[in-house]
């Protein structure tokens, strides 16, 4: 071949692989009645025995995880902060979803988030890396965000947004666990499990916290955690969603699980001396039919141990 | 050792040669994982002395010293080069320096036939040397931009490895996206284990990226016009080395009249180090061993001398010498009565932990290392924001990258103590500079719509920034709007920058950072709550 009908081909090749670059369908769930939420909210000191019994209560891991399947695991660890200042999700918390995942059988458990200061700064000091390497575990991975992975998703059922960019893995994981920890945020009220998703999108996020509150019901619509884990263990009141002092936090020692997310944001903001109704985005999402936060249509089971 | 016995000493010197070729690749390996290294490693602390380069040259030792008029105990490990080089001659420039190993590593790619033996300009790199430091001892440290670990550095973390990330990135992108499984088998798992060791982290993005791999590059195109063209006639740290080589009391002895009109060892020596009359002057000789090998008569051999009997060596004429320093006097006091000195750039925000200005300047080698080190990718090299003596020094450009609030690598990392090491506490306090709302673009002012992204990242754990809420009233329709204005509370805020790095908007942000208020420069204070009857607020 000539060395300039070779480039030729080349370029047009290459052409053609760029304008066939994929895009992602999700199927979005529209407004869909929403019925009563099953809850659990378990106390107690020893965080790894909470997890488990918060989770025994919505009928075991095995409800979620199948054999063989990819699992993610979501906390916030958006943060360069240590676990004791309650801006990110306690490591043991997240140590223990993955202990459950792997003995329901998981195929591979996949730990990620989004940062917001330097990624390995914020694996590090929030204590994941450290579990993580613990655990020596071939099926348990912590990756770092890989700016590849993310996809341009329509979403169909947005009020506020037509698409945005999603991190893959956490779309095509057959079983997503969202594990925020519950703290005080300056625009939102409240950071919880529904703006835990700011951890697996891309673009420009800072654009979303303009209507934040109906552009996260919306992103819920295509980001569906199977399951919700909110560590309350340590609620942050004051100068989150970052904190870095003590006296801002308040340890109250519970978790709280629901397979519904806008059931689990509901309850976690009484943790908070607040009606749910106080945050934007319960509201939202609640609307979109995402979930319940009606108190009356959400069972509760507590226990402290 | 014996001259005239081929068939005794060429296998010896062979071997030593070979030994030569192993310690340049060796030390350019060490220097290549120290570089790659220069990097958070998952521990607050550097783990490697990835600066240790520049702790032991003594060219930087010197000016640094010199400048700023003390001992600096950081760089004192350049005793041992200098020692050695006493005891040994220039054989750093031949058996170490990275530098000089990449050059030599070129030369299969270069003609050998068009260059030039003689060496081009025999007492630049000594009249460099003399200007340099002259100038030091006036208070103008220009040692970093002739060292050659400057520009090798400056060159590769400037350029060189980002663009590689930025090459690696594209091409494993390239096949993420669009190749078949089969093939994602096999690049996926190259490209994890590329990520794990030698590519950089992340990609980052520099000024001066092209120039700083200009001059770098200029000084491998330079071998096209003579081998070794800049440590023969540009390196000030190679002519340092050559004064300290001539005090000392090994050498070369060349070859004689009986050669007849043999002159391979002066046609093949890199450093032009030998003479017409085949003398090796120990100044330039990089104890390469070359002429060892290749001498017919093997006539070449190790030999002493008494300290101070070197005839040979080139020297400055007392003009050039006079003239040299003359310059070096001149420049420092026209450089003190530009209006730069009268009023700094605001935008010249110093990292956490520099020293005032004038001390900052003199002691920064330009060695880039706080800019490769710097994980929020906030440390930029200068233009003229300092200054035209100021150019590589680092700054904090805070629309691109931002001061980590937990980080002190920059500190740690730091040659010369330019910047100060912080403990972490320290570093929380030292305040570098201060943010300020731009209020026309600022959404909550300029358009009311509510946003909070610098709040949300404003790291001290009393937020400096902080809101006051107003009640806006739309004049054409009555509706009424609460809305949340953001402001900075300067005793809080160490101007980090994280708040412009964030800011939301397009283009230039709405917050922004500048050095009013930094700690390290008593003139920039800012008013304080309790003056502000005195400042007439």
């Amino acid at each position: 071949m000539e060395r300039r009908t070779f480039l030729r081909q080349l370029l047009l090749y290459s052409l053609g692989l760029s304008l066939s670059a994929p895009r992602f369908g999700v199927a979005a769930t529209g407004a869909e009645t929403t019925g009563a939420a099953e809850l659990s909210l378990v106390s107690g000191a020893d965080y790894s025995a909470v997890v488990r019994r918060a989770l025994q209560l919505l009928g075991g891991m095995e409800r979620f995880v199948r054999p063989g399947a990819s699992v993610v695991v979501k906390p916030n660890i958006a943060w360069d902060r240590t676990p004791e200042y309650g801006a990110t999700t306690h490591p043991l918390v997240v140590k223990t979803l993955v202990e459950l995942a792997l003995q329901a059988g998981a195929g591979e458990v996949r730990i990620f988030d989004h940062t917001c200061n330097e990624k390995r700064r914020c694996y590090v000091n929030s204590g994941i890396a450290d579990i993580v390497g613990a655990m020596a575990e071939r099926r348990v991975k912590l990756d770092y965000i890989d700016s590849r992975k993310f996809v341009e998703v329509k979403i169909t059922g947005g009020r506020s947004l037509d698409s945005w960019e999603i991190y893959r893995d956490a779309l095509t994981a057959d079983c997503y666990i969202n594990v925020p920890v519950a703290k005080h945020h300056g625009l939102s009220g409240l950071t919880l499990g529904l703006k835990n998703v700011m951890g697996v999108v891309g673009g420009n996020r800072g654009r979303l916290h303009h209507g934040l509150a109906q552009k996260l019901a919306d992103l819920a619509t295509v980001v569906r955690p199977t399951l919700t884990v909110i560590d309350a263990t340590r609620l942050l009141l004051r100068n989150g969603p970052q904190g870095g002092r003590l006296e801002d936090v308040r340890q109250v020692d519970t978790v709280i699980a629901s397979a519904d997310p806008v059931a689990a944001d509901a309850v976690a903001t009484t943790l908070f001396g607040l009606e749910p109704e106080r945050i934007e985005t319960t509201v939202a999402a609640f609307q979109m039919g995402l979930g319940q936060m009606d108190p009356s249509r959400i069972h509760i089971s507590e226990q402290r141990l | 050792m014996r001259p005239g016995d081929p068939a005794a000493q060429k296998p010896l010197y062979r071997r030593l040669r070979l030994v030569r070729m192993a310690s340049q690749l060796g030390f350019l390996l060490l220097f290549l994982f120290l570089f790659v290294n220069t990097d958070y490693s998952g521990s607050d602390t550097i783990q490697y002395a990835v600066n240790l380069l520049f702790r032991i040259d003594p060219l930087l030792a010197i000016t640094a010293m010199l400048a700023v008029r003390a001992v600096i105990a950081l760089m004192l490990p350049a005793l041992l080069l200098v020692g050695l080089s006493l005891l040994l001659g220039r054989f750093f420039c031949g058996w170490v320096c990275p530098l000089g190993s990449l050059v030599d590593g070129v030369q299969p790619a270069m003609k050998q036939g068009r260059r030039r033996q003689t060496t081009l300009f025999p007492q630049l790199a000594a009249t460099l040397l003399i200007f340099v430091l002259v100038s030091a001892l006036l208070g103008l440290p220009l040692a970093g931009y002739v060292d050659p670990f400057s520009i090798l550095v400056r060159g590769l973390a400037q350029a060189v490895y980002p663009a590689s990330h930025n090459l690696a990135e594209s091409f494993f992108t390239m096949t993420y996206l669009h190749a078949p499984a089969w093939v994602n088998q096999i690049t996926e798992p190259v490209y994890g284990f590329l990520k794990e060791t030698v590519l950089p982290f992340e990609r980052k993005y520099f000024s001066l990226s092209l120039l700083s791999l200009a001059i770098l590059a200029a000084v491998f195109l330079a071998e096209a016009v003579q081998r070794r063209f800049f440590c023969r006639n540009i390196c000030p740290l190679g002519a340092l080395l050559g004064w300290f080589a001539r005090l000392g009391p090994t050498g070369l002895r060349g070859g004689d009249d009986d050669c007849g009109a043999c002159r391979l060892c002066s046609r093949i020596c890199r450093m032009g180090a030998i003479d017409e009359r085949r003398r090796i002057d120990p100044q330039r000789c990089s104890l390469c061993i070359d002429c060892l090998v290749r001498c017919p008569r093997q006539v070449i051999s190790f030999r002493s001398f008494l300290p101070g009997s070197r005839g040979v060596g080139v020297s400055l004429s007392r003009r050039r010498l006079v003239g040299t320093i003359a310059l070096g006097c001149v420049i420092p006091p026209i450089l003190g009565v530009r209006r730069l000195t009268a009023a700094p750039n605001p935008l010249l925000i110093r990292p956490p932990g520099a020293l005032t200005e004038a001390e900052f300047l003199q002691r920064c080698v330009r060695c880039a290392e706080c800019i490769q080190v710097c994980i929020g990718n906030g440390l930029q090299p200068v233009l003229l924001e300092a200054g035209i003596e100021g150019i590589f020094s680092p700054h904090l450009v805070a629309r691109t990258g931002y001061c980590e609030f937990n980080c002190t690598l920059c500190g740690q990392i730091c040659p010369t103590g330019a910047i100060k090491e912080l403990t972490r506490a320290e570093k929380h306090r030292t305040k570098i500079g201060n943010a300020w709302f731009d209020k026309d673009r600022c959404l909550p002012y300029a358009k009311g719509i509510p946003c909070i992204v610098c709040e949300e990242h404003c790291p001290t754990p009393d937020k400096a920034i902080k809101f006051r809420t107003v009640v806006m009233v739309d004049d054409l329709t009555g509706q009424q709007q609460e809305i949340r204005r953001p402001f900075i509370v300067d005793e809080l805020c160490i101007g980090c920058g994280i708040c412009e790095t964030k800011c939301p908007l397009p283009g230039r942000a709405a917050v922004f950072v500048t050095s009013d208020g930094e700690m390290r420069n008593p003139d920039n204070l800012l008013p304080e709550k309790g003056e502000t009857d005195q400042w007439g607020y």
